[in-house]
């Protein structure tokens, strides 16, 4: 007995011994390299995490640079992590953050970067309140995915997406697809980030005017049930989960295995966006997979043409717990990432992103990327509305469509749902 | 005759009880056994079939490597194993002292601290967090630095390992014991360090594994004090994989078994400490 | 010595409970002073300027009706996952406290759950009630079988599940020190007087074990009611948003909708509540361990 206690106290002896001289080395590393600048980045785009880490090895050897790379954790808001960050006064040198958070955090935190030379080369920076504040990491746009090797399969053609604009000629398909074996074709994400922020969110975007459309609805003026383009959408989704493979479980269908189904051309199509790549590449994906608009019956071309845009944003911070050199160092960062082949390599290749800026080559980019690039180049892109209010998402996506997903509510009863949401909504100021 | 018929009916019941435990014991245990299996397979086989005990692109050791590998595992170990220790006895000191002299002076201070240490233990720690960066990053910046978690760590298991103290000297520990010492000479930190310490060895234990493991585990407050990579802790570590979008379960698999393996021996350990404290200290 | 006087009791407090006043004021009182000063601005957990506003945030709090339903749904979850918690922790207790064999082998084994934090226990909870156990009913029922997560009942069946599961072990650990500290004379000696095994259990051990019913039951109605990272990692309020704790609710109303001061102002309502039921609870227990 004695000699375990004895023990113990030993370990906790040492243990303390050993804080002692780790709080030490806590605080010095922070600033160690000498000669040196260190930064820090926050990284947003978590799935490139591994490759942003090796990318910044490779710097520090070009440049001196030292680059810190951190993970945002995905269980909580980026934009709360970077409060979390400012309020203990420890921030991010360079913040990469979601379009809405630029226009809340911009104003206090973001530092002016409408001097540097990309500022020209780019449409999808954003700007607030005269202050270029967003310097955009990548495009992205949402729309169907097919697998054109599990279409041909069955159909024996090649498939071309522009056959099936329409909600008519896309059913048709999927009834063939069907009679050829192809139990259920579709596959459909029940997060609510992809049925409220990516599928309804469609609604708002593809209106003539969407700021318009949303302050009707902020101030319960719109009659939602009777409008277009609410139910073109909706007749698509309709469709969409009258094919969804995962059909009577459908707001449990697991992403990995929808995303698999869909590499391995188990099913033909699934809504998403060129970020699934990162996903489906994970699997024994067959080549001919691409991206196209999603279907409907509408006259408003909105059927030829992806939603997105500028995705993800840095921001370089303003504050005082960032030094001059620290920021320049960071300027120069973004310098290279749009200006220097390595950079270029780093976007394009290492990270299969569809770069926002007209000077970098982006052939080499996985098939989903080069769908939106290629709508992107053709001006085909509808683009992101980034002021919904915050729980937008959360409440349009989880409480209504998923439900509406699972089938245990009617078209009219969502329509209700959502003016009813928008009428207690908080707007986004803008 | 009766003893023989007593001595059966003991066998069976005990027989009962054996299978009772086996079966809940299964139960118990099936999240770890998928863990164990699947650690061993690749993604793609795990997404396809789970409870497979081998996938069609056969059997791997590579998750292990790999994980240790991206964990950096032997320095967020080795961060995690200071903090835990160092908190962990921390705890259990101040706490065993403060416990000591409430449960042994009705003074006014002592029911007030008792009370407000009761209280805070369900303060939710959401409502705490934002106040405690901005007040230790923001305004004293000593965030970043191990001893700063420890304290924090300190601070919020106080409460609870108090609470666990006071209901075991109040009915453990005879306070004719304590008179008798007193008339011995002894003062009361000698009575508290020499006698009453050493009885409330079952009561350490259990505060030392349900504290250990406490700090072992926890995320949210580490996260917020340790910025720093070269700080990370097991969990913080661990997360940097949920992080991703595509989650790599294979490696996770493998990351869960390494983060929760310490701490299993460590539990085997004082769970023989536990037995052999309560019975030393049983003699009342 | 003198005992009463004032400069020894001061001596006596700051030698026995100085320091941990000193760490328990810093760590817990100060921040949660601030934090009651933050529910009282209209900060939005992101931007410099915290303007204050007065009680607007417990109005707004009270006329949340997503709050109140989602509290309304911790109390039921809380009520039934406390029961079960400590009816099966008893059980083993006792059972793992008899003398049969390989007790100690079953102690540890009950206590493992334990040693997964939360995150990290929702995770592979999720992955066997989606995967496992879909694939094993699939197996047996043939067709496609609905996961428990994905209904609504079943999504809050599927939480309690996880809570017992988890703080079963935690909890037998505090009876089993119970059970040990009844003297097995006293045990012995009902025997003799004729008490059967279920007789001395209720009469004898029940009573002498009441310290360890209260902090047991204290600690799991308290946690249950807090409950957040395994409702986040294993249902994250689907589906519906149906299975959305109270805890889960104050968060999101913190920092995704950011509304951080009517958040703020929810979670201090919980803390509110949590602390009565459990100082009722407390108050009960201890006035039966008097009497007994």
């Amino acid at each position: 007995m004695k000699k375990r206690l004895l023990s113990l106290v030993m370990i906790a002896a040492m243990s303390a011994s050993l804080v002692a001289c780790g709080g030490s080395d806590g605080a010095s590393d922070g600033s160690s390299n000498g000669s040196g600048v260190s930064i820090t980045i926050l990284n947003s785009k978590t799935e490139i995490q591994t490759q942003f880490e090796e990318m910044a090895e490779e710097y520090e050897k070009a440049t001196g640079v030292h680059v810190e790379v951190y993970n945002a954790d995905t269980d909580t808001t980026v934009a709360s992590q970077v409060a979390t960050k400012y309020a203990s006064n420890d921030p991010y040198t360079i913040n990469m953050v979601d379009a809405k958070d630029v226009y809340s955090l911009a104003d206090d935190y973001a530092y002016d970067l409408s001097n540097e030379d990309w500022a020209s080369h780019t449409t999808a920076a954003i700007t607030v309140n005269g202050k270029l504040a967003g310097f955009p990491v990548c495009v992205e746009a949402r729309g169907i995915l097919y697998n054109a090797d599990a279409i041909k399969n069955i159909t024996g053609k090649d498939f071309d997406p522009a056959s099936v604009s329409t909600l008519d000629d896309f059913t048709a398909l999927l009834e063939e697809l069907k009679a050829g074996g192809m139990e259920a074709p579709v596959g459909l994400l029940s997060e609510y980030w992809s049925l409220g922020g990516h599928y309804f969110s469609q609604v708002y975007e593809e209106q003539p005017d969407p700021d318009a459309f949303v302050n009707s609805l902020l101030a319960g003026e719109e009659d939602l049930a009777s409008n277009a383009k609410f139910n073109e959408l909706m007749d698509s989704f309709d469709t969409l989960v009258k094919y969804n493979y995962a059909r009577g479980s459908a707001s449990n269908a697991d992403r990995e295995e929808t995303s698999m189904k869909l590499a391995e051309g188990d099913i033909a199509f699934m809504f998403g966006g060129n970020w699934d790549w990162s996903v489906i590449n994970q699997y024994d994906y067959t080549e001919n997979l691409g991206m196209m608009p999603v279907p409907q019956n509408t006259t408003d071309g909105s059927n030829e043409k992806l939603v997105g845009g500028g995705s993800k944003f840095f921001f370089v911070d303003n504050s005082d717990s960032t030094t001059d050199e620290q920021r320049q160092a960071a300027l120069d960062f973004l310098n290279w990432l749009v200006f220097d082949a390595e950079g270029n390599s780093f976007l394009t290749e290492d990270c299969a992103l569809v770069p926002a800026f007209d000077n970098i080559d982006s052939s080499a980019l996985d098939p989903l990327s080069l769908s939106v690039k290629k709508y992107a180049d053709e001006g085909k892109l509808i683009p992101n509305y980034n002021y919904l209010p915050d729980d937008q998402m959360t409440v349009v996506g989880q409480e209504i469509m998923q439900k509406y997903l699972d089938e245990a509510m009617t078209r009219d009863e969502v329509a209700k749902a959502v003016v009813d949401y928008f009428k207690t909504a908080t707007p986004i100021e803008h | 005759m009766d003893n023989e018929k007593a001595a059966r009916n003991k066998n069976i019941k005990h027989a009962i009880m054996i299978i009772v435990l086996a079966i809940l014991f299964v139960a118990f245990i099936f999240p770890f056994i998928m863990v164990l299996i699947n650690v061993f397979k690749v993604k793609a086989d795990i997404t396809a079939n789970p409870i497979a005990l081998i996938g069609k692109h056969g059997f791997t050791l590579d998750n292990f490597p790999n994980a240790v590998k991206k964990m950096n595992f032997f320095k967020v170990f080795g961060n995690s194993l200071i903090i835990t220790i160092s908190s962990t006895v921390g705890t259990i000191l101040l706490s065993s002292m403060t416990a000591y002299l409430i449960v042994r002076n009705n003074w006014k201070a002592n029911k007030i601290l008792f009370v407000l240490m009761i209280a805070s233990m369900v303060i939710p720690f959401q409502v705490l967090m934002v106040p405690l960066v901005s007040l230790y990053g923001g305004i004293f910046g000593i965030l970043n630095h191990r001893i700063t978690l420890i304290f924090m760590h300190i601070g919020f298991s106080l409460s609870m390992a108090t609470f666990m103290f006071h209901g075991s000297i109040h009915t453990n520990v005879p306070i004719s014991l304590e008179e008798a010492a007193t008339i011995d000479g002894c003062n009361k930190w000698q009575i508290f360090s020499q006698i009453v310490f050493p009885i409330l060895k079952p009561t350490i234990a259990t505060v030392a594994i349900i504290d250990a493991m406490a700090f072992w585990n926890d995320y949210l407050l580490p996260s917020l004090v340790l910025g720093r990579k070269e700080l990370y802790t097991i969990p913080i570590a661990t997360k940097v994989f949920y992080g991703q979008f595509s989650t790599d379960t294979g490696l996770i698999m493998a990351a869960l078994l390494l983060a929760m393996l310490p701490i299993l021996v460590l539990y085997i350990f004082l769970q023989r400490f536990i037995v052999e404290g309560i019975t030393a200290g049983a003699v009342k | 010595m003198k005992t009463n006087t004032i400069s020894y009791k001061i001596k006596q407090y700051l030698l026995f409970a100085g320091v941990s006043t000193v760490i328990f004021t810093c760590v817990v009182i100060i921040p949660f002073i601030y934090g009651l000063y933050l529910t009282m601005t209209s900060w939005d957990g992101v931007s410099r300027s915290k303007p204050f506003v007065g009680i607007d945030n417990y109005i707004s709090a009270f006329s949340d009706s997503g709050y109140w339903v989602s509290l309304g749904r911790t109390f039921i979850y809380s009520a039934i996952a406390v029961v079960l918690v400590n009816a099966v922790a008893f059980i083993i207790a006792y059972m793992v406290t008899s003398g049969i064999k390989g007790q100690n082998f079953f102690r540890a084994g009950f206590f493992i759950p334990n040693l997964l934090g939360g995150i990290v226990l929702g995770y592979v909870w999720k992955f066997v009630f989606n995967k496992a156990f879909v694939e094993l009913a699939g197996a047996i029922a043939s067709g496609n079988v609905k996961s428990l997560l994905a209904t609504e009942n079943g999504a809050i069946a599927a939480l309690i599940i996880v809570s017992v599961w988890q703080y079963a072990g935690y909890m037998m650990l505090i009876y089993v020190a119970g059970f040990m500290s009844v003297s097995e004379d006293v045990i012995e000696a009902a025997k003799i007087d004729g008490c059967t095994g279920t007789q001395s259990i209720i009469h004898i051990s029940i009573p002498l074990m009441t310290a360890s019913f209260v902090q047991c039951l204290f600690l799991t109605i308290t946690r249950c009611f807090m409950v957040y990272d395994v409702n986040l990692s294993l249902t994250n309020g689907d589906p519906y948003g149906s299975s959305a704790l109270a805890a889960m609710h104050v968060y999101n109303q913190a920092f995704v909708n950011k509304n951080y001061g009517t958040g703020q102002a929810e979670a201090l309502i919980l803390f509110v509540i949590c602390a009565i039921v459990g100082g009722i609870q407390v108050y009960v227990g201890k006035k039966g361990e008097v009497q007994a």
